[in-house]
């Protein structure tokens, strides 16, 4: 079968300063539903009432759309933080509860033994 | 004897914008009569009274400006005609469109469809694979509640376009999925963060780790990455990016369709230029709504959800029990393992789509909205006994005269 050829679009197809339609107007209004809940930190400065052209809708979605993945990333990143910090201690517990009463009673003595010497 | 459907393991649903069946490949029913498109008793009354006919007139963009109205009482006038007696008769499009304007001759372009040559991606692409007679939009509205359907299986009962919060205990065929045991693979791919997706409120807001960009899902067909479902979105609007312009391509009035009939060429080429891949997956492209334009095909009705919308969110003064379709849309299955030219009759909408993900990929699951229930299936799972009759992947052999674009 021959390759068939695609018409490509023509330059002037883009036009990034074509009103906002019906759809992309909803997008906006979903992404601001979403905005709100985020934390101000990552909220944009853009009015979005004054939105009146596709490529000042694309300016807000892109924005939001960032935050939000940038907003669950940090949340991520704060989680592994916090379970590093958990480590540490999940591991002496996980020690202590090891049977290994010999070495702690020699290392009783020691220390027993070291306090004297202090003293 | 094996067929084409013991071997799937990738299912893809390209979801474009806002056309209509007619509009789109109407102009088919004079290639092929099994292809119900466009015939000469077809018309709808202008508003003088005149008898208008589609006609093979549409132009790739500037033409549906405004975009046609297509939230639920156009859609409602567009189905029934203003029909007192609610008989749908699909007489109201040119009624429909002449309220946004009042121009007589400009509310007729409503009935203008595409000739063959004009797409020659989408009308190929139905021509050497598998085209749907009777796929409709899932509601008779807008684009938000439509791609609902396609996600959950309902749209929780919303007919508009304002976001909306999932109602346990159903889920999204992504949660469906990467929740199963044995895990399964999802992905939504947006085209870029620029244009993001249509789902916000729920995926995108708190499960933000589904999406990935076009580019990625351009990388993972050539890795052989694809997730076991992939749902992909295409581009919105037009946008600058540090690597140029990007031209909206999702069709949607009154955006240019050759960019849309590059994208969808590009999804096709990319999963058929992986032999892996292309061997193993299947491709449905399909459109989330008509947009308010023409289509001659009344929506059945269907069994009702078990949300009702309520009569004063439709704009129609009727509540809505969702027991009706919205207008056909087009609707195309490709994979090598379908025959030639196949035509299919039987009645399909996107909840189509997570109940066929469902079946192939986790078998039943009873937690499913009534509507997603009753939807039939495109892909019929191969374990069990597959009624020859309902398998499009029926060749045993895979074709090696699939088309090539350019691209």
């Amino acid at each position: 079968m021959p390759v068939i050829k695609v018409p490509r679009p023509p330059k002037n197809a883009m036009d990034s300063n074509r009103p906002i339609n019906a759809l992309l107007l909803a997008q906006v209004s979903n992404l601001q539903h979403a905005e709100r809940r985020l934390p101000l930190r990552y909220r944009s400065s853009i009015y979005t009432h004054a939105i009146k052209t596709e490529g000042e809708a694309a300016e807000y979605i892109r924005h939001v759309t960032e935050a939000i993945h940038q907003a669950h990333s940090d949340a991520e990143k704060q989680r592994a933080k916090q379970q590093r910090r958990r480590k540490p201690g999940l591991e002496i517990a996980t020690a202590a509860a090891r049977p290994v009463r010999k070495r702690s009673s020699k290392t009783k003595t020691k220390t027993s033994k070291s306090k004297r010497k202090k003293k | 004897m094996p067929t084409g459907l013991d071997s799937l393991k990738h299912i893809v649903v390209l979801m474009m914008e806002n056309r209509s069946f007619d509009h789109m490949l109407g102009s088919l029913k004079a290639v092929d009569s099994r292809i119900d498109g466009i015939s000469d008793q077809l018309s709808n009354p202008d508003t003088t009274g005149a008898s208008v006919k589609p006609q093979p007139t549409a132009e790739f963009q500037g033409q549906l400006n405004p975009d046609p109205d297509h939230h639920f009482p156009a859609v409602d006038l567009q189905i029934f005609g203003g029909d007192p007696a609610r008989v749908a008769n699909m007489q109201g499009f040119i009624k429909s469109y002449f309220n946004q304007r009042r121009d007589v001759e400009h509310s007729q372009k409503i009935m203008y469809y595409f000739k063959q040559s004009d797409l020659p991606v989408l009308t190929t692409l139905a021509l050497e694979f598998a085209v749907f007679n009777r796929w409709f939009a899932s509601i008779p509205g807008p684009t938000i509640c439509n791609r609902a359907f396609a996600h959950y299986g309902t749209s929780f009962g919303r007919v508009d376009m304002n976001p909306f919060d999932i109602i346990e205990p159903y889920k999204s065929i992504y949660t469906r999925l990467i929740k199963a045991t044995p895990k399964h693979t999802a992905k939504v791919y947006y085209y870029d963060t620029t244009s993001s997706t249509m789902e916000v409120a729920n995926l995108l807001q708190n499960q933000p780790e589904l999406f990935g960009t076009y580019k990625q899902f351009l990388s993972d067909c050539d890795k052989g990455l694809l997730p076991d479902y992939s749902f992909v979105e295409p581009n919105y609007n037009d946008h600058e990016t540090d690597s140029g312009e990007e031209v909206a391509n999702d069709q949607h009035p009154d955006h240019d369709i050759q960019a849309g009939e590059l994208l969808i060429a590009e999804v096709y080429m990319r999963i058929k230029r992986n032999p892996k891949l292309w061997a193993n997956t299947a491709l449905l492209v399909v459109y989330d709504e008509h947009g308010g334009i023409y289509d001659h095909v009344v929506p059945p009705a269907c069994p009702a959800d078990k949300f009702t919308a309520p009569a004063n969110s439709t704009g129609t003064g009727m509540e809505f029990k969702f027991d009706r379709l919205g207008v056909r849309v087009p609707a195309i299955l490709i994979s090598p393992w379908i025959p030639k030219n196949t035509v299919v009759d039987r009645v399909f909408d996107h909840a189509s789509i997570p109940a066929t993900v469902t079946k192939f990929f986790l078998g039943d699951d009873p937690q499913r909205s009534p509507r997603e229930i009753n939807a039939d299936i495109f892909i019929d799972p191969p374990s069990g006994t597959v009624d020859p009759s309902r398998n499009l992947l029926s060749l045993t052999a895979m074709r090696k005269d699939c088309p090539e674009f350019d691209v």
